[in-house]
């Protein structure tokens, strides 16, 4: 690994900007066995909950122009189950352990960061799932409101020491008000973006594709609407950006940085190419040797016209 | 180790006017598959698309999948010529587990012919004693049938009218007699093969469906019912695909 692909969020250090995406990589045991995962930054655990979820019924996935629309819901074995069962395993792959915290109300996240935080030496950084478009209460709803993104991230901050890093949904007016929001309340970093919410309709039932009715949209077709969020909010934030959109190769990676990301995830492009990441770390690796440049440096060096 | 090959197409026959058998060259695939599993093809559009192993030829180092058209993905892969290729994934899924039986019953439908067909050919090579069901709406929508299986039609304008458990029910005590039931077809003729194992105190095993994304279990979206371990919980959802496809009937919730 070359040194020139370290870079840092805030006092985490991460040894390449690349991260997979909580709900794109589940907790890393499968595609474990398809490349080395510690080419990685890090990886986000599979969104959590106090109690397992099933997720949702029927159909979940329905294809789009240049991208997805998935209503998973956010399946999941809880989080009791994942600490005794993942959290280790996590750690064995020497990259960053995210663990992604989602809930259906403040109390929820609350006792999810209590009883995250005894196993805080297994874990680098919580990603505050404010953001999931498939669930009925919490997660979006909260998220679009920058009341409640302050006051949630204020009570978190009072539990933990762990880095708090802020998933922030795109299906908001205002992106840099929430985004300010959770810097006010303590957030260690934002996450930009998770879904965009979507629908598909089959023509033949005049039905929507997806049984939820709505999904969240992820592919390359979101990345500019990432793109310019993350540009948006580096202007006004002082706490550091991770970008998430449609990356799909080093080009994608050079943009978000440039728009202001300290360091991306990298989602739906692991479903259809699973080891992705070890192309694009040789990208980064070439383009760094071509360009005489780490990639740190590139964060936030967009000139605005 | 990465799963994903670029495949070049080495043989592709029409079955019928939207129902192709392409034969891909890759010796790892073809090394490695198991029946029951399936690969995960690229295509223009932007998901992969999954297709049961139709058969594998260790010797030529190739794997056949066959492809029905039923959209835009589907066309384009259905259309690739003799050396022209595409990344291919796989091989994906848990296969069935043909050491539990020495005697089978295969019962195939649908898209479910192709992987019945690898069934067939492994097992008889196995020297186990099979006995293979296929059935189709009419003459018309059959294809990879061979002499040796019992063909139903539910037109009747070809080998006995009726459906799959019609033709289930002309076997013989003996035929049936500690037989194991392997099925691959449409969810409403799993479901009905399903339930006469059961009346018969057979075991039966089935591959089961569902859109899907990645193959490799990491989305979650391929989801079905299984009847969950823990009591007090209603079901599990697993995934076909890395979970699966092949799963035990009496654990399917319907």
């Amino acid at each position: 690994m070359s040194e020139r692909l370290f870079v840092r969020v805030g006092d985490t250090f991460l040894k390449s900007p690349l991260i997979l995406a909580s709900g794109t990589c589940n907790m890393g045991r499968e595609l474990s066995e398809i490349y080395d995962l510690s080419i990685l930054g890090g990886l986000s655990s599979k969104g959590l909950t106090i109690k397992p979820r099933a997720g949702n019924e029927g159909v979940r996935v329905a294809e789009c122009t240049a991208g997805m629309l998935n209503s998973v819901g956010l399946q999941n074995p809880g989080v009791e189950h994942f600490i005794k069962h993942d959290l280790d395993f996590m750690n064995t792959l020497d990259t960053g352990v995210i663990v992604n915290v989602a809930g259906h109300s403040t109390e929820d996240y609350i006792d999810m960061v209590k009883t995250l935080d005894p196993h805080k030496d297994k874990i680098d950084a919580l990603e505050i799932n404010l953001s999931c478009p498939n669930v009925k209460e919490g997660c979006m709803s909260i998220g679009s409101d920058a009341g409640q993104v302050k006051k949630i991230v204020s009570e978190l901050r009072k539990l933990t020491d762990l880095p708090l890093w802020i998933k922030l949904t795109p299906n908001v007016t205002s992106i840099s008000t929430m985004a300010l929001a959770a810097q006010e309340g303590g957030a260690d970093a934002v996450v930009l973006i998770n879904t965009m919410l979507g629908m598909a309709v089959d023509i033949k039932t005049r039905r929507p594709v997806l049984h939820n009715n709505t999904g969240g949209y992820s592919g390359p077709a979101i990345k500019p609407v990432a793109i310019r969020m993350v540009s948006e909010c580096y202007q006004v934030l002082d706490i550091p950006i991770i970008g998430c959109g449609g990356i799909s190769d080093a080009k994608d990676v050079l943009e978000f940085m440039i728009a202001g990301a300290a360091a991306v995830e990298i989602g739906t492009a692991s479903l259809v190419i699973p080891d992705a990441p070890v192309f694009i770390t040789d990208e980064l690796e070439a383009w760094c040797e071509e360009n005489d440049t780490d990639l740190a440096s590139l964060t936030g060096t967009l000139k605005l016209w | 180790m990465s799963k994903d090959f670029f495949c070049e197409v080495v043989s592709k026959t029409m079955l019928n006017e939207d129902t192709a058998l392409i034969e891909f060259l890759c010796p790892e695939i073809a090394e490695a598959a198991m029946p029951g599993q399936f690969v995960n093809v690229t295509c223009s559009n932007f998901l992969r698309r999954p297709f049961g192993i139709a058969s594998a030829d260790k010797e030529k180092g190739t794997f056949k999948v066959g492809v029905k058209i039923i959209g835009e993905g589907t066309e384009e892969i259905a259309s690739f010529d003799e050396g022209e290729g595409t990344w291919v994934l796989g091989p994906l899924g848990n296969g069935f587990d043909t050491s539990v039986s020495d005697k089978f019953i295969l019962v195939g439908g649908g898209t479910g012919v192709f992987p019945i067909n690898f069934l067939y050919e492994e097992l008889t090579k196995a020297g186990k004693s099979v006995k293979a069901v296929q059935g189709f709406r009419d003459k018309s929508q059959i294809i990879m049938n061979k002499p040796e299986y019992l063909l139903t039609t539910d037109a009747g304008d070809a080998g006995l009218k009726g459906n799959c458990c019609d033709g289930l029910n002309t076997l013989s005590e003996d035929d049936i007699k500690d037989a194991t039931i392997l099925c691959v077809g449409p969810m409403p003729m799993m479901r009905a093969v399903s339930a006469w194992a059961e009346s018969k105190g057979l075991n039966c095993y089935v591959s089961l469906e569902q859109r899907m994304a990645c193959g490799i279990g990491i989305c979650l979206v391929c989801v079905c019912k299984i009847k969950a371990e823990e009591e007090g919980v209603p079901f599990e959802h697993k995934r076909c695909c890395k979970d699966g496809p092949v799963f035990d009937s009496k654990e399917v919730i319907w």
